[in-house]
Order: structure tokens, then sequence, then C-alpha cells
């Protein structure tokens, strides 16, 4: 009996963004030396999540006036636009005339620290900006990566053949390393954490959530 | 307006089995000294699941198998909890279910500072347990420390959020259940519910039993 051709194809994929951000090598340092200045109280996150290794900023930082502010939000709102845009079917018209809302804030996660798993509601995309990173850890090489947790319906049942599947198809979660300058960008619905810090060094961190208005104006709840 | 008599009840529910070894000490005493002197190589996974982590020491799965009493004993307690758990929720009648046989895959983890697990879930098994031997201690400013998180597992239904779904009893809530174990307590759930345990800051460690088991 001869073998028979199978046509194998991903379903229910889920999108992952990542853009490199043209500016950051000069927008970077003075972006680090901002948000390290602006770790007071006064600039903390009210209902943030208590601990004395990660810092989360309010949510304010598109109002900020200072210009590496103003500009890494502007690449980093073209990215999310970009990635939504890569997969969307509408026209390029359509697209381009949605209204883009979002939200930021910055994080700083020390050595030991880390952002417990979350997501976010009424929103549709999420965008990671990575302005520092932490070193590399030899000892535990999760330290410091975005985690995203898997999220697909998952079979309680297992055989050899379920265990040892190759990507895109194995499940469990993914992580994405952050590198200065690079942002990922994926749906704000996965629940997400940033991993221990297991090394010297701080992870400082823009996150963006974001979601588009139709020109209708159609209604969107409170965020 | 007429209000309309409504009948409202937990749907989709996951059973939660909870339970409180007293007195305990005794027992935990000797189980942590048996644990820390057999934190080696030889009692070490030889085939962890996830990617090892120098702070949290994960033994092999066979620690119901060991002979000593403090584990025999502890054998029994948390092997009984998990029954009595299965036992309320389910349907079976009770000679159904006495005729089955449980099986059981059970290891210990020390968790030293910014020890963690990574959420995950257990397949192939009914039913799972964490049985708590040293909490460790607690550390000020630090509430999400060494916490036992239990994921909900309606991925998506937090997506949407308005005043009307956000404020829901406990029953009724989508969002994580955090337990900060106790020496001697004991939790029981479905093997299916991903959780995982935040990273630990106390400056001691933390033990605690886990066990996946599976009825034939």
């Amino acid at each position: 009996m001869s073998t028979p051709a199978a046509h194998v194809v991903p379903i229910f994929a889920t999108p992952f963004g990542v853009v490199t951000l043209p500016d950051a090598a000069t927008l970077n340092p003075a972006l680090a030396a901002l948000f390290t200045a602006r770790t007071s109280p006064q600039w903390r996150e009210a209902n943030g999540a208590p601990g004395a290794l990660t810092f989360r900023s309010r949510d304010d930082l598109l109002e900020w006036p200072e210009e590496p502010v103003r500009r890494v939000m502007h690449g980093i709102l073209a990215g999310v636009r970009t990635v939504a845009g890569s997969i969307s079917e509408l026209t390029e018209r359509e697209f381009a005339a949605l209204q883009l809302e979002a939200r930021a804030w910055f994080t700083l996660v020390r050595p030991d620290g880390c952002v417990p798993s979350t997501s976010y509601p009424n929103t549709s995309w999420l965008a990671v900006y990575c302005v520092t990173a932490a070193e590399a850890s030899q000892a535990r090489v999760d330290s410091g990566v975005l985690r995203l947790h898997e999220s697909r319906l998952l079979t309680m049942f297992q055989d050899p053949t379920q265990g040892g599947v190759r990507l895109p198809y194995r499940s469990g979660h993914c992580t994405w390393r952050p590198v200065p300058g690079e942002m990922a960008v994926f749906p704000a619905a996965l629940t997400h954490e940033i991993a221990l810090v297991r090394s010297s060094g701080m992870l400082a961190l823009i996150s963006v959530r974001a979601r588009f208005v139709g020109s209708g104006g159609a209604w969107m709840p409170p965020w | 307006m007429v209000t309309p008599a409504v009948t409202l009840r937990p749907a989709f529910a996951v059973a939660l089995g909870t339970a409180q070894l007293s007195p305990c000490e005794r027992l935990n005493r000797e189980l942590e000294a048996l644990f820390l002197a057999r934190e080696d190589d030889e009692h070490r996974n030889p085939m962890p699941s996830h990617i090892p982590q120098a702070e949290t020491f994960e033994s092999r799965f066979n620690l119901f198998r060991w002979p000593e009493p403090c584990v025999q004993e502890l054998r029994k307690f948390v092997l009984d909890t998990v029954v009595a758990t299965v036992r309320e929720a389910t349907t079976l009648a009770p000679g159904d279910f006495a005729r089955l046989k449980l099986h059981n895959h059970t290891w210990f983890h020390i968790t030293r500072p910014a020890g963690s697990f990574i959420s995950h879930n257990h397949p192939m098994a009914s039913w799972s347990a964490v049985y708590c031997v040293r909490a460790g201690e607690p550390v000020p400013g630090e509430p999400g420390s060494g916490v036992l998180r239990l994921l909900d597992p309606r991925a998506g239904a937090g997506a949407y959020a308005d005043p009307a779904n956000t404020r829901l009893h406990p029953a009724f809530a989508v969002t994580p259940i955090d337990f900060r174990l106790t020496d001697g307590q004991i939790v029981v759930f479905p093997s299916y519910l991903f959780h995982e345990v935040t990273p630990f800051y106390g400056r001691d460690t933390r033990i605690t039993v886990a066990t996946n088991c599976w009825f034939a």
C-alpha cells in the first residue's frame, strides 16, 4: 500500500509580531534615565502588584511631553498598526480609517523581580517594548523572558505522538526574550508574564494596551 | 418593572477540596528532615517535564513507595483526602467507586529563595493535590511570595469587562485563585487545571508534596 500524501496546516493560530524600532539606540538611554528617575510613589500605578523589586508606572505615558517618550510612543503605535494590519482582511483604506486608542506605562524589573501572569480586558493588542534588558542568566534560561501561556483548549489525553509534536503544533507556553529596541505585539487576552529576572541589570519595558475603533464611532467599554 | 424569580446556580464549576492535617507538626518535622537528607542526585527527578531551576528541587515521582513511616503516614492522609474529595464530587455509586484502584505519582519540592514553578497541568491524570510540609516564611511587602495559584480555566472569558461582570460573587468570578498554603494544609483539584507557584522570597525553604492520581 502506498503512503498517502497528507496536507497539514496550522489552525487556531495566534498572531505574534516582533517589531524593531529604528530610533531605539538613540531613544533608549534617555528613556531609561527618565524612567529610573520617576520611581517615586507619585508615578506608581495605584493598583499595581505590590513588591519592592518591580515598579509599574501609571498608564499615562502617552500624555508625557518629553521628546524621547513621544517619539518612542509614535514608533510603538505605528508598530501595533503594522502588526494588526498585516493580518487584517480589511482594505487598506478601511484599516487606515480606524482610530487607535491606547494606554501605556513603563515597568522596571530588578533582579529577583517579575511581573505576575495577567491579561487585559477590553483591549485587542498588547505591545511590550524593551528599553533595557537584564543580562542573560546561565543558571536560569528563562530569566526575564516574556512568557505567553498556552491558550488553546487542550486534551488531557496524551500518547507518544501527541507528546512529541513540533512547532507550531506543540502545546505549551511560548517565550520571547526582550531585546532593547524590539517589541512584541500579541492579543491582549493572552495570559502572559515576565519571568523572574535571575541576573544582574534591570529590565525596563514599555507596555501598551491598544484597541481600534471604527470610524462610525462604535461603542467601546471604558478601560 | 416586574422582578422575575430567577434560579441562579454555578455552571461549569471546578471541584476544589481542602483539608487540614491536625496536628501536623511532628509529621512535618520528620518529613522535612527526610526530604532535606535526600535532596541529592539519586533522588532527583531524572526526567523533569519543565526547565529545572537550581532553586527548586524536584524528587522522583515514587515518593509514596518509600517505606519510611512518616511517608506512609502522609500517603494515607493525602490519598484519603483525594478519595474523600472525589467521593463528594462523583455520581458513581459508593460500591462502584470503592472497586476502583487508585494510582498515583507523588513527589516533593524543596523551594529556596527565588524558586518558582511555571504554570502547568497534568495530562493523563484526573485529580491532583498539593500538601504543605513547610510554608516558608511570609515576606512583608511581597504578598505574592510562594503562592500556589490556580488559573481560571475559562480562558478569554475575562477579555470583555464591564461593571456588571467584574464584581461577581466568588463562585462566578473569572479570576485566578491564590493559596498561601499553611503547614499541614492540602488542596485537591482536577488535574486539567493549570496551576503555578509564584517566586518564593522567604529566606528559608518552602516544602510541598504533590500527587497526581488516576483511577482504573
